[in-house]
């Protein structure tokens, strides 16, 4: 796929201009290196610095339910302006399912869909071809990647540094969009998702000593949870007192409490975007515990979130013929 | 203003149900330094009069304003005491119990174990009581009228009832007529009444009285609201015969073009009827009805030259183009007496019942032996080659009851006396025949049951102690395999005909009740009680009750009794004019709710909705509760994400404390 960035930015601009309008979220390139940044963009000229390539991983949605609803001045009007919204099809998952959960309401927001073929794994990519400081560009070119650095081109095979999410996508297409910028891509080949099929291959001693493995290295600093676009709740179990469910104590006993409380949090709700994992200093895989629990309330239940913006939230829903085999 | 609690503990010896296992003195003693208590006794029997008559003198003289009640479980006591500390002054709402008789001193052997156990526990019920909240019960109006579903003499009954005492009745029967499973049944044990001439005068008061409205071949199609305040909709199917105009004269089913093509559900299929019909002559109404899946017209467009009922009809009533039609109206309570499907013979292959045409099941016997029946009242059976009469009969008891294999656990109470009354019958038509009854027990436990399993003995019908393993084919005769278990003789026993005596079973569409009315089953599949005991004819969802074997299986007497008794209960709120709505139901915090209506999805009650707040100037989506459907069952709680709706006296910040106080939390 070809995205066109002249068209992002036509379309962004003329969307960033209007009245309805607060302002629009998207993609600019970062101070250095591979980094790209997020981008508020609150009028028409801003649009001029956006960005999508395959550096584009952040899934931007999370800024939704992070802005605060202030109080209304005495007199004043309250300000419902929508927010315009750049999605690629994981993020857009998240969008569906925080319409799913009336986290955002449908008229709060306007998604403009990147089709998208399939993002960088940035730690892979720096792994491979050293970061410097000189911002970098990225590009889709066919089957390949291609890097733009100091006037030069290097091409890097797909595969090669695929993020592992991309490698799993199933929807790399917007399932919500507002308006579609450019062709809808291919969908490919899955990859087998060998990391979570090698967990449920070991036997329960196995996996709880992976786990205690990764929890130990836990450093507890939330990182996963705030940049998680479902991990919005304003009242976060882990920042009570009263009782106190997780103590901060960072210990293996107070780490996989937190882990194993955030993993079932999102069964059902997690949409597979891999932002928790790229962002974790720690390298614990989270993306595998997450797509684990995903994967069993979709063979269970035959669920799975952030598709259908109607459907019902899944851990608020109860069918009398809900297997319960698991209940000892 | 708050008060300062002062908490009296009262623990109950229970006679020695407690006192055996727990040192009730001595958590009276460790009750005594908890704080905020200032007095703590004991009594041999705290439900009793003395023994509130105790509680309430201490909270007339030592000014308590806290009770906590160490005995039994709340679900029998606890509107006892509720009652008793009201009367001396103190909000009912300020009660705890602890249960230390199931939860603690019945499983428990040993004394100490017992006593410290009963310690934690009153200890934690001290640590909640104090942080409870006062609350007040509420009215609202309830509807003077009923629905009852389902027209069966359980709901006839039920109907006629409350009817006569001056109430409206909505009376739904999802089949063209009235009178249920009784209609088919012959004769009724133990006094050989003809079950027709019983119940059809019932059927037709039901019909004809003043204030039941009989919404016949129709169903439920939704029912909204709360004990006083159902909203019910109801779907009444196109009987494609204008109900007015039809006289039920029968011109139409006589010159169909498909005439008696068709097997009669009444009859058990082993009678036929046209594709417009009337289930049986006795039918109420009397109204012609079109089977839609198999008039020609309704099915395939075109019937001969013109539909020849439509051609004959001289009332006109024929209406190919009648649709369904829905009637919404109000009531207070509702019956639900949707009665049972009989054992699917099917379901036990080893007895044949597939396979040879001689073996019957209990249902199609009923229609035999019956005067109006397919054959008139013949016990006839065909041998292969001309109809005779058989010579050898048997009857099977207990297929498809007290049989685990096919997930019956249950008796279904009536076959041993209908078998037996179905022995006499043949008798009586076949004074020749050779009878036999395999049994497992014979269970006759009504009255006059005990006399007339003893004169069908005495009729010359064998029973025969054995469970039959297998019935097969041996020429023209049919072999019951069984061994006769008094005597311990395998038997191969040669015979003509198979009567199976089958169970009652749930409704297969009984689901649809229990969505509708979000009632549960208990473990044998039959709508579950409010209390085996005390309460069998409510249910979990007030204002909503049983009759009949809706509820579990039960002859006519007790069908009959029950339907009585649920007309009775339903009643209450009619005229009483005011139904008490449950004080303990959840509350939102609409500071905090964040609108997501996990609880709206979650709440078995329908009992809350969305409404638009002003918060600070933002309109924002809050949860509401409407107290009168909460049953403050705290599902609510458990999905909120933000802690904002709690269920009064139940709330985190009063349990929480409860749970610290045995220990486990910190």
């Amino acid at each position: 796929m070809k995205m066109d960035l002249e068209q992002l930015r036509k379309t962004a601009a003329e969307v960033a201009a209007r009245e309805e309008v607060k302002y629009l979220v998207g993609w600019k390139q970062g101070t250095y290196g591979y980094r790209v940044a997020p981008a508020f963009v609150e009028d028409a000229a801003g649009a001029a610095e956006l960005i999508f390539s395959p550096l584009c991983t952040a899934n931007l949605a999370t800024y939704l339910t992070l802005a605060e609803q202030l109080p209304v001045p005495r007199g004043g009007e309250p300000d419902d302006r929508k927010v315009a919204l750049m999605v690629k099809g994981c993020d857009s998952r998240a969008v569906t399912q925080l319409l799913v959960e009336k986290g955002i309401e449908r008229d709060e927001v306007v998604v403009i869909g990147c089709p998208c073929p399939g993002v960088v794994d940035a730690a892979l990519l720096a792994e491979k071809y050293p970061e410097t400081e000189e911002p970098a560009e990225m590009k889709w070119d066919g089957e390949n990647f291609l890097l733009i650095r100091g006037g030069e081109e290097t091409k890097i095979a797909r595969n090669e540094i695929l993020a592992e999410k991309c490698r799993l996508c199933r929807y790399p297409n917007p399932v919500v969009s507002d308006i579609m910028l450019g062709e809808e891509v291919e969908t490919w080949d899955l990859a087998e998702d060998e990391g979570v099929q090698e967990l449920e291959n070991r036997d329960v001693d196995g996996r709880a000593e992976y786990w205690a493995e990764q929890f130990d290295k836990c450093v507890r600093c939330y990182s996963c949870r705030n940049v998680c676009p479902l991990c919005y709740c304003q009242d976060c179990i882990l920042d009570r007192l009263n009782p106190t469910w997780v103590n901060r104590s960072v210990n293996f006993s107070e780490n996989t409490a937190f882990n194993i409380a955030r993993a079932f949090h999102l069964a059902g709700r997690c949409i597979e975007c891999g932002e928790c994992e790229r962002v974790c200093p720690a390298n614990i895989p989270l993306g595998k515990l997450n797509r684990k629990l995903a994967r069993e309330v979709r063979d269970k239940y035959d669920f799975e979130p952030g598709v259908d913006p109607d459907a019902e939230p899944f851990q608020a829903s109860f069918k009398p013929d809900d297997p319960e085999d698991f209940i000892l | 203003m708050t008060e300062k609690p002062k908490v009296g503990v009262y623990i109950c010896h229970c006679g020695i149900n407690i006192s055996s296992t727990v040192d009730v003195d001595a958590v009276a003693e460790f009750a005594q330094k908890l704080p905020n208590v200032k007095v703590a006794r004991t009594y041999s029997y705290m439900c009793s009069d003395p023994g509130q008559v105790l509680i309430k003198k201490d909270i007339e003289e030592q000014g308590l304003n806290r009770i906590v009640v160490a005995s039994c479980s709340p679900r029998m006591h606890e509107p006892t005491f509720r009652k008793a500390i009201s009367e001396a002054g103190v909000n009912p709402y300020f009660l705890e119990m602890a249960n230390i008789r199931e939860q603690c001193s019945w499983v428990h052997e040993d004394i100490e174990e017992g006593t410290a156990k009963a310690e934690k526990l009153v200890s934690a019920s001290v640590a909640k009581v104090r942080l409870l909240e006062a609350l007040e019960t509420k009215e609202v109006d309830a509807e003077p009228a009923a629905l009852v579903i389902g027209a069966g003499i359980a709901g006839i009954q039920s109907a006629l009832d409350i009817a006569d005492a001056g109430f409206k009745v909505y009376l739904v029967e999802k089949t063209p007529s009235v009178g249920g499973r009784m209609a088919q049944l012959d004769k009724t044990f133990p006094t050989l009444d003809c079950s027709a001439c019983i119940l059809t005068p019932k059927m037709v008061d039901a019909a004809s009285h003043p204030n039941i409205e009989l919404l016949s071949y129709s169903e439920v199609e939704e029912i909204k609201g709360f004990v006083g305040n159902f909203d019910v909709r109801v779907r009444k199917k196109a009987r494609y015969v204008d109900f007015d105009k039809c006289t039920g004269c029968g011109d139409c089913a006589t010159e169909c073009r498909v005439k008696d093509r068709f097997p009669s559900e009444f009859d058990q299929g082993m009678g036929k009827r046209s594709a417009i019909y009337l289930p049986f002559p006795q039918a109420v109404p009397a109204k012609y009805t079109i089977d839609p899946e198999n008039c020609l017209y309704l099915s395939r467009g075109k019937c001969g030259k013109s539909p020849k009922c439509q051609d004959v009809c001289g009332a006109g009533a024929i209406s190919f183009d009648q649709e369904d039609e829905f009637v919404e109206f109000k009531v207070g309570a509702v019956i639900v007496a949707t009665g049972f499907d009989p054992f699917d013979a099917s379901r036990k292959p080893e007895y044949g019942y597939d396979d040879y045409p001689n073996v019957i099941t209990g249902m199609e016997m009923e229609r035999l032996v019956s005067a109006s029946g397919p054959t008139g009242g013949k016990v006839k059976i065909f041998n292969g080659e001309e109809e005779i009469e058989p010579k050898e009969v048997a009857l099977i008891k207990c297929v498809g009851s007290r049989d685990t294999s096919v997930g019956n656990e249950y008796c279904s109470r009536v076959c041993c006396m209908y078998v037996a009354k179905q022995a006499h019958l043949i008798r009586d038509k076949l004074p020749d025949a050779n009878i036999r009854i395999y049994y497992m027990d014979v269970r006759a436990f009504g009255k006059g049951f005990e006399e007339f399993y003893d004169r069908v003995r005495r009729e010359n019908v064998r029973y025969i102690r054995g469970n039959p393993s297998e019935i097969f084919k041996r020429g023209n005769k049919l072999v019951v395999k069984v061994e006769d278990t008094l005597t311990s003789t395998p038997l191969e026993d040669e015979v003509d005909m198979v009567v199976l005596g089958v169970g009652l079973e749930p409704r297969a569409d009984m689901r649809g009740v229990m969505d509708l009315l979000r009632l549960s089953q208990s473990p044998d599949g039959f709508f579950l009680e409010a209390h085996p005991k005390l309460r069998p004819v409510d249910t979990a969802t007030d204002g909503v009750f049983l009759a009949g074997c809706a509820q579990g299986p039960k002859d006519i007497p007790d069908t009959v009794a029950q339907a009585k008794g649920a007309a009775a209960s339903a009643m209450i709120p009619l005229a009483r004019g005011k139904v008490t709505i449950n004080a303990q139901v959840a509350t939102v915090n609409e500071a905090t709710c964040r609108g997501c209506s996990f609880c709206v999805s979650i709440c078995p009650y329908t009992a809350i909705e969305m409404v638009t707040v002003n918060r600070f100037g933002n309109e924002v989506e809050v949860a509401r509760v409407n107290e009168a459907l909460c049953k403050g069952c705290g599902s609510c709680s458990a999905a909120c994400l933000s802690d904002s709706i709690q269920p009064k006296s139940f709330r985190d910040s009063q349990i929480l404390p409860q749970i610290a106080a045995l220990g486990v939390l910190k």
